[in-house]
Parts: C-alpha cells; structure tokens; sequence
C-alpha cells in the first residue's frame, strides 16, 4: 500500500491507495497553524481507518509543508504539487486541457496537452483570490464556509466587489453592506470578483480549453464553481476526491517508483512528541535561520543551514 | 577616508580589490542578510522594488561601521534604476548618516564626466600620491578579479547540472572565489584563479547526462545577485539544468564604455534586433533584451527561459506580457518569477522544479 500526504497551507491531506490505485482510506483535516500535530493526528485518524495488517511500501509528501513532511514521516519521494496535481488529473481524465487548482494560500492553473504539462502558472507575490480569504470573509460574516457558497448561489443581485486585492474587496464589502445590500448580494459579488480575479492574474496569457478540472479545497465552493462556469460560458469537471488530488498524485508517483524499502516511519509516530525548534546561527554573515525537528526529544533533522554545518539526516530523494 | 560598495553578486570582490590596491581604507557591508532586508525595507518607499531595499540596506549597514564614501554603480532613465543613487542619497541623508557618494557613471558622457569630476574634488584632496599612482593598478587589478569571478562562476554553471553529489559545485565554488578575493598580486590572482577553475573541474561529475538548456533573462540585479534572486541559478543546476545568462559587470560596463569585444556586442545587437518584432521602440532597462534573448534562445535550441524581474518594475513588467506571446509565437516554455521581499523560496523552488520537469517531459515527447 502507498501513502500520499499533502500538507497544504490550511489543510492536510492524506490517503491510502492501493496496487490498483483504489483509494482504501483518505483524511481531511485543517492545520490551524500547526502542521507538525495535523500530520501525526492525519496519521493517527488514516490508521485507524485501516485493518491492522496493513503496511506501506511506500510513502510520498507534496504540498508547501513537503520538505517538513517528509523530515517527520521519513517519505521516500518529494514532489512539487503542481506535478503532483498534474498527474492525478491525468490518470483519471486523459483528455482534460486544462486544471483549475485553488487552494488555501495558491491558486495554479496547468495547461495539459494530449496528457502532458505544457505551461503552468501560480500566484508568487499575492495571495489574493485564494481559500483564505473566503475563509476569513465567512468567518467575519459569521457563517461556516460551506454555508458560504450555498448563500452565494440565492444572490439575486451580485454587487461589484474589487477583486485586485483582498484589503481593497474587504473595504468594499464592508461599504456595500453599511449602504444595506443583503448578505447572498454581497459573497454573490465576492465570488465573482475573486473569478475575475484567478482568470485575469494566474490565467493570464494561458490558452484555457475545456474540458477543465476544477480542484483544491475551493472547489468545493458552490459560489466560485458556478461564478468560474458562468465567467467561462462552460462546464467545469469536479473530481470526485476534489480536494485530495495532490495527495493522490504523491500517492500515485511513489507507487510508480517502487522503493525497495521505504524509509516510513509507521503510524506510531502519531503517539511520539515532535516538535521543531529554530535559532539564528551566528557563525557567520548569512544569519541562518537554523530549523531541528525533534522526535522524542532527540534531533532527527535539520535544515535552514546554509553551509550545511548542522545538516543531519540524509535527506529524502528529491525530484 | 572610508569608502564602501553594495554586495551586488560579485561586485564586492573587486571593487575592494581597486580599493585594497590602491591603498584607499574600505570597508565591505557584512553579507546580506535579513537585518539587511530589514532595514532596507524599513527607510524605504513601499512601493519600491526589491534591488533599492537590498542594496539600501547594505548601506545602512556600511555607514553604521563607520565608512564614509560609497561608491554605486549608477544607471540611465526611464526606469527607476536611473534614480536609485539620488533617492538613496535622500534617505541616507534623512537618516542622519554622513558620507559622500561617487557614481560610477552607467554610460561614458560629457555628463557623466564632470559629475565624476565634482564628486571626486573634494575626495582626491584626502588621497595622498601614494593612493592616486596606484588607483590605475588597482583598477587593473580590479578589472582582472571580476573576470576571474566571472570565469569562475561561469564554469560551475557548467559543472552543477552534471554534479554528483548535489550542492558540491556551490561548495567548490564558494572556496574557489574567496581565493580570489585573498589574492594580492596580479601573479597570486592568477594562481588562485588557476586552483579554483582546478576545484571546480574536479568535481566529481556524471558526463553522461544531457542537462536541460536554460536561459536566464531579467532586470539586471535581479538575476546577478543570488540574495535578490533566491539563488535561482544554483537552484536551477542543481535541479539539473545548464544555465546561460548574459547578465554579467563585464557586459554591462563594456557596453557602457561601448567598447565590447565584437561578439558581445553583436549577441546584445542582436537581441535588440530581435525584440523589433513586438517592441517599436526601446523601452529601457533590459525590457527589449529579455524580449530578444528569450528569441534568439529558442532559435538555438534552448529548453526553456526563466524571466525574472522585482515585484513592480516597470520594463520587466513589459517584457512580462509580451514574453506571453514570444512562449507560444516561438514554441518555447518561459518563467516569469516575480520577486519581493517574501519569504517565497519554497514558492520558487515548486515553480523551478515543476518547470524543468514539463522541459524534461517537452524533451522527451519531441
């Protein structure tokens, strides 16, 4: 069995698959901040979700938090979660031409051609346009975010909300909702702002043709998915698994590579303590800041060290 | 008298070497680091881009050791660039810092010349005979060390693509350039530069593989200065990639001095030349030769370019859109990486990785 984890900026996501890429057990669960304990709580909830006899032949990070993922579980494979995402995609729709990712922190757009990536893009700079934020303007108005698209979907109006930045659109919706537009108005036109958005900054100059795979935790917004169909006058594929396809993809590549004995440090570490500790080393003019990821108290990797002075572990493969 | 210099790529290296030579007291800012970032960020404008912060705060750090006389490259409008030396004069100023300030000027003008001339009055009556018979040594053993820095620097962009043990190259090549900054005399340069190129072609390295050939255009800081860029070209080599850039001090005060050997001179024609097809006129900055470069490049069978420009500058920003275009017209992948003073390595490095892996999948479906 394989093990693909995605440790995203808001959630991490895990799942199970085997030989035949059948997905035997996935979790879904926020960071809120602390990705170390969602990765050993992942493991702890993925587990008990498996019989016992079990065991994993291998075991693959993608997501932001990869490096840190893979220093903690011990991964046999690190991959990029563009490459990660590209390759679930193209398993499950070989004729998709383009895929929509939008996550907490990044949203990409992959151009595919005939089952290959042909031109990518991800937001560098700015954040704006991503789950985060909807997270933030749902929690200000009080509602869950998934309450958040079902109210977007009853606007009969949608107001104009500025979508270059997330300061400016807050301001604006705040504006809008003193002169007394409704609620389902108002995340209407924040949903389509933040579409006019995506579409004008990451997708810009990029040949987008259907079919199109929407994913990422924001495809579960009913509000974005149908202010991105409208925008787009097409239909878009939701996969099933929508927001474990980079996970999946890990799961996938390291299945492919076949480790003959995986570094996996089994389940157990979810009982084990591990924390991270960091410090500026002052040896010389570059001012590293030194990271240690402590297992049971003891050191088992470091990182940060330009110089490569503190350098422990052996690292896992990379590329 | 104590004269500094920004850490710009390898400039330290020899502009202390003129001043070492010379015999004139200098003093090199402590490496760039976050305090510098820090700082620049702090006394600067916000919407600034990240060169003027960097190099800003290098200064700020320089002048907080006690050096007097800065000494800047200087650059031509319309970009920002040209203005740099005159808005960072304002701030220092602002800040309560004392010291003069030489520009070393970007293009050879009457101009040019008499600001040289005026800057330099008040400083030549603190130079002794001594200082002023050496100071054309100095320059000639300037001179020398950032071709033997640039030597060195183009050889390891050759080697780490091909590395064996990954980040070996950057090791080697750190050793091997502050052999050149220890050297004295133009003999000992020449031994050091001799060891360092021995270093480097002694890594161990694997020759059956076929790197992808990349190419690096952008803003000038940009891509010569690994503390702007995130180490993007080592990043790139050691992801297996062999990268070119033309980027270098040596092209640029050539150019200035409009004395380039022939072929350099002809490479940037012709990348002017080639650029006309989108752009009427020049734009500024190295807006057109991005443009020209990512063309000429994919004509000679380049993989892929990577474009890299600071977080809202002007000329880069052209150059952004139409290098759209030039992907598709040309058939040739391109990267623009914007850069600010985020912490977005890991951003870059998901970038550069799934980058090179669509080359290597472009490669192997041709």
């Amino acid at each position: 069995m394989y093990l693909g984890i995605d440790v995203g900026s808001i959630t991490t996501k895990m799942v199970v698959i085997n030989e035949g890429d059948e997905i035997l057990a996935e979790v879904y669960l926020r960071n809120n901040g602390r990705p170390l304990e969602a990765i050993q709580h992942g493991l702890e909830s993925i587990s008990s979700r498996l019989d016992g006899k079990t065991s994993i032949d291998g075991a693959a990070t993608t997501g932001s938090a990869r490096h840190l993922a893979a220093y903690l579980v011990g991964a046999d494979l690190v991959k990029n979660e563009i490459t990660a995402h590209s390759i679930a995609v193209i398993d499950l729709f070989p004729d998709a031409k383009t895929i929509f990712e939008i996550g907490g922190q990044d949203s990409k757009v992959i151009v595919l051609r005939t089952g290959v990536v042909v031109d990518f893009a991800m937001n560098t700079v700015c954040a704006a346009g991503t789950g985060s934020f909807l997270d933030q303007q749902a929690a200000r108005l009080g509602i869950s975010i998934e309450e958040f698209g079902r109210l977007a979907l009853k606007a009969k109006q949608p107001v104009r909300v500025a979508g270059r930045c997330t300061v400016f659109a807050e301001t604006d919706m705040i504006h809008k909702q003193q002169i007394g537009h409704s609620v389902e108005d108002i995340i209407g036109g924040l949903c389509d702002s933040l579409v006019k958005n995506y579409l004008n900054n990451v997708c810009r100059g990029k040949e987008i043709l259907s079919p199109i795979v929407f994913q990422g935790g924001v495809a579960a917004n009913q509000g974005i998915r149908k202010a991105l169909e409208k925008e787009l006058e097409t239909d878009l594929i939701i996969p099933e698994h929508f927001g474990l396809m980079g996970a999946m993809g890990a799961a996938k590549l390291v299945r492919r590579a076949k480790p003959v004995r995986t570094q996996f440090k089994g389940f157990e570490l979810s009982r084990k303590s591990c924390s991270t500790r960091g410090f500026e080393c002052g040896e010389c003019g570059n001012q590293c800041e030194v990271i240690e990821l402590l297992i049971d108290r003891e050191v088992v990797a470091c990182w940060g060290d330009l110089c490569e002075k503190y350098r422990k572990s052996s690292g896992p493969i990379t590329g | 008298m104590k004269v500094t210099f920004p850490h710009l790529g390898t400039m330290h290296i020899f502009c202390k070497a003129i001043a070492e030579t010379s015999g004139i007291p200098y003093i090199v800012p402590p490496e760039t680091s976050r305090r510098t970032l820090t700082l620049g960020v702090q006394h600067s404008n916000e919407c600034i881009c990240l060169p003027f912060k960097m190099i800003l705060g290098n200064f700020i750090e320089a002048l907080q050791m006690g050096a007097d006389t800065i000494v800047m490259v200087g650059s031509g409008p319309p970009c920002r660039l040209g203005l740099y030396d005159l808005v960072q004069k304002v701030i220092l100023e602002d800040m309560g810092l004392h010291y003069r300030w030489l520009t070393i000027p970007p293009r050879l003008t009457w101009q040019a010349i008499w600001k040289n001339y005026e800057e330099t009055r008040e400083l030549k009556k603190e130079l002794s005979w001594k200082n002023i018979l050496l100071f054309p040594y100095g320059l000639r053993m300037g001179w020398k060390k950032m071709m033997a820095c640039e030597a060195l620097e183009k050889l390891a962009m050759k080697v780490r693509p091909r590395e064996v043990q990954k980040g070996e190259t950057q090791k080697q090549l750190k050793k091997a350039l502050s052999g050149v900054d220890e050297a004295r005399t133009l003999r000992t340069l020449n031994d050091a530069l001799q060891r360092g190129t021995t270093l480097l072609q002694e890594t161990e390295q694997d020759f059956s593989r076929a790197p992808l050939k990349i190419a690096i255009v952008g803003e000038l800081y940009t891509v010569m200065d690994p503390h702007i860029n995130r180490g993007v070209e080592q990043k790139l080599g050691e992801l297996g990639a062999e990268v070119t850039r033309t980027s270098w001090f040596s092209t640029h005060i050539l150019r200035s001095l409009r004395k380039n050997k022939a072929d350099q001179h002809s490479e940037r024609i012709r990348f002017f030349e080639a650029s006309k097809a989108y752009l009427g006129y020049d734009v500024g900055a190295e807006c057109n030769l991005s443009i020209g470069e990512a063309i000429v490049r994919s004509q000679e069978g380049y993989d892929g370019v990577v474009h890299l420009m600071p977080f809202a500058c002007m000329p880069e920003t052209t150059a952004s859109g139409i290098l759209t275009r030039v992907g598709k017209d040309w058939d040739i992948p391109i990267l623009t990486l914007i850069l600010d003073e985020q912490e977005i390595e890991g951003r870059i490095q998901t970038l550069l990785e799934a980058f090179v892996e669509m080359l290597q999948w472009k490669r192997k479906a041709a």
